[in-house]
């Protein structure tokens, strides 16, 4: 009998754990382990944040499905990583602390024979200084309780230019590392379509801030793309976009502290400015937990599981972007130093960004984060079930399933507008993720025909079923395996 | 500077054009990501 611990219950988390419980038979112990009750499908959070969907649409809890499952389920965050066991427990554990109920604060080693960390990105607000969801006017939608209070706030803003008062809004990045571009891109062309739903779109004045060199680069270094018949840079796609929408841009920003009503940044000609607004919403930077780890005899050895994320079968050397090479990314999301953990999703160290790295004149970096979206996240998360499912039904490890963001396609189907007859998105594919420069040399890194792009009502009503398809698929609901990550 | 032309814009919001763009679409973008991933390294 094995028993397989799960760090997390977003999308990595959750597809590991349905597809163990489903492979597996019930000798086997499947646990999940995470601070949340609800599961949240988090791509339609856009949605929640201008007010065409409610929460409930987009959770779902947890510990109904897991019980009805078999799924063991435990609301508790992790603390610390004892990956030999300490002097009581021969097995591994990790030490986790209940946040919910009578148990809140006591804690508990949970062992495990294997180890899936899929505990995601820290929501790193702290980095800029006055940013905090809520305050100074500066909102997020990372979170479906971010995107309501988003929500709330536009609509007051929605209600004053009725009233005749004009508005700044400002959307975009909130740091000059952040990632996730994708997310504000889709919450600025829906908040520009709102506006004009409501017929004020002439009163607002809406603004893209972010730390992109160009526009498109979505922190996967821009791509070519085909579109319509034509080759396009994805810089071109986007300009184009916001040209059509009216929409303002500043690029090569990185933020560096929120006031009431004021974004200072910095850009990458070194020049210290700042943006007014009435509405802001700005994505924070993205961290690691900050984790520790402990030996069998309480030794520090934090440095052998993470790199801020989870240390994974990456090649972590340090080189200039033109020796980067898709050959650097993690196949199979192993920890190199203890075998039995793994970490899918957005837990792991990435090896070094997909952007091209840039400083200010002052020595500050300003470029994106590499993103990693829900798609790769539940890729990866399913490869990790596979190849634990096969090591224990086989009685060795085995690693057979394989997946690096350099030989994955991914699809950002993301929303430009909401609406059935209305509404509008902007679809991408692209393959790979990670450009692979040997293979595609003449197409930025990519194969044409495989990365392209769409606008139109039809990528609106495509997210529309994507978000139905998923979450049938997140409750397990009969043949739910049948839907591809 | 590309621009969107008022043909374009009819195409992208037509239900009937845009009903087959969906179906094209969704088996495109079903192609590329379920159409497989694997590793980049020699072994």
């Amino acid at each position: 009998m094995s028993k397989i611990l799960v760090l997390g219950a977003g999308i990595a988390g959750h597809v590991a754990a349905s597809h163990l419980r489903r492979k597996l038979s019930k000798e086997h112990e499947v646990l999940v382990v995470s601070p949340n009750s609800n599961y949240q499908w988090i791509p339609s959070n856009i949605w929640v944040g201008i007010g065409r969907m409610k929460s409930k649409q987009i959770l779902f809890p947890l510990a109904p499905l897991y019980k009805k499952k078999n799924i063991g389920y435990k609301q508790a965050k992790a603390l610390t990583f004892h990956p030999e066991g300490d002097h009581e427990s021969e097995k591994p554990y990790v030490l986790v602390e209940y946040v919910i109920g009578e148990e809140k604060g006591r804690q508990e080693k949970v062992t495990y024979d294997y180890l899936i960390n899929a505990t995601g990105p820290k929501l790193n607000f702290e980095a800029t200084e006055g940013l905090n969801p809520g305050s100074n006017k500066a909102y997020s939608v990372c979170t479906y309780t971010h995107a309501e209070h988003a929500w709330s706030a536009l609509e007051d803003i929605i209600k004053q230019l009725k009233s005749g008062k004009k508005a700044k809004i400002l959307i975009g990045t909130g740091h000059a590392k952040s990632t996730c571009q994708g997310a504000a891109f889709e919450y600025i062309l829906n908040v520009e379509q709102e506006l004009r739903r409501h017929k004020v779109r002439d009163l607002a004045e809406i603004t893209w801030i972010s730390n992109e060199y160009k526009l498109g680069d979505f922190g996967m270094d821009g791509m070519l793309l085909s579109y319509g018949g034509m080759t396009m840079k994805s810089n071109e796609m986007v300009e184009m976009i916001f040209e059509d929408r009216g929409i303002k841009w500043i690029l090569g920003a990185g933020v560096n502290k929120v006031e009431e009503g004021i974004a200072h940044y910095e850009t990458l000609d070194g020049d210290y400015k700042q943006e007014t607004y009435d509405f802001a919403m700005l994505i924070p930077a993205f961290s690691g937990h900050g984790f520790k780890a402990y030996d069998k005899n309480g030794g520090d050895i934090t440095e052998k599981l993470f790199k801020g994320f989870m240390i994974v079968d990456a090649d972590y050397t340090p080189k200039p972007y033109e020796e980067w090479s898709v050959q650097d990314w993690p196949e199979t999301y192993q920890n190199p130093s203890y075998k039995n953990i793994f970490a899918p999703g957005i837990a792991f160290a990435p090896p070094h960004a997909i952007s091209k790295p840039r400083k200010s004149k002052n020595g500050t970096d300003i470029s994106p984060s590499p993103p990693r979206t829900g798609m790769p996240s539940g890729i990866t998360a399913k490869l990790v079930a596979d190849n634990i499912i096969d090591s224990i039904k086989q009685n060795k490890e085995v690693l057979r399933h394989k997946g690096s963001l350099g030989n994955m396609g991914a699809a950002c189907i993301a929303s430009a507008g909401y609406g059935l007859t209305q509404g509008s998105g902007v679809s991408i594919t692209t393959f790979p993720i990670v450009p692979d420069y040997e293979k595609y040399p003449d197409t930025q890194g990519r194969k044409l025909g495989k990365t392209f792009g769409e606008i139109g009502l039809a990528g609106h009503w495509l997210k529309l079923a994507l978000h139905y398809a998923f979450i049938y698929k997140a409750k397990m609901k009969p043949f739910w395996w049948l839907i591809p990550e | 500077m590309k621009r969107i032309s008022k043909y374009q814009r009819f195409k992208m919001m037509n239900p009937c054009i845009q009903f087959f763009k969906f179906i094209y679409l969704s088996i495109k973008v079903l192609l590329i990501v379920a159409g497989g991933h694997g590793g980049t390294r020699k072994v």
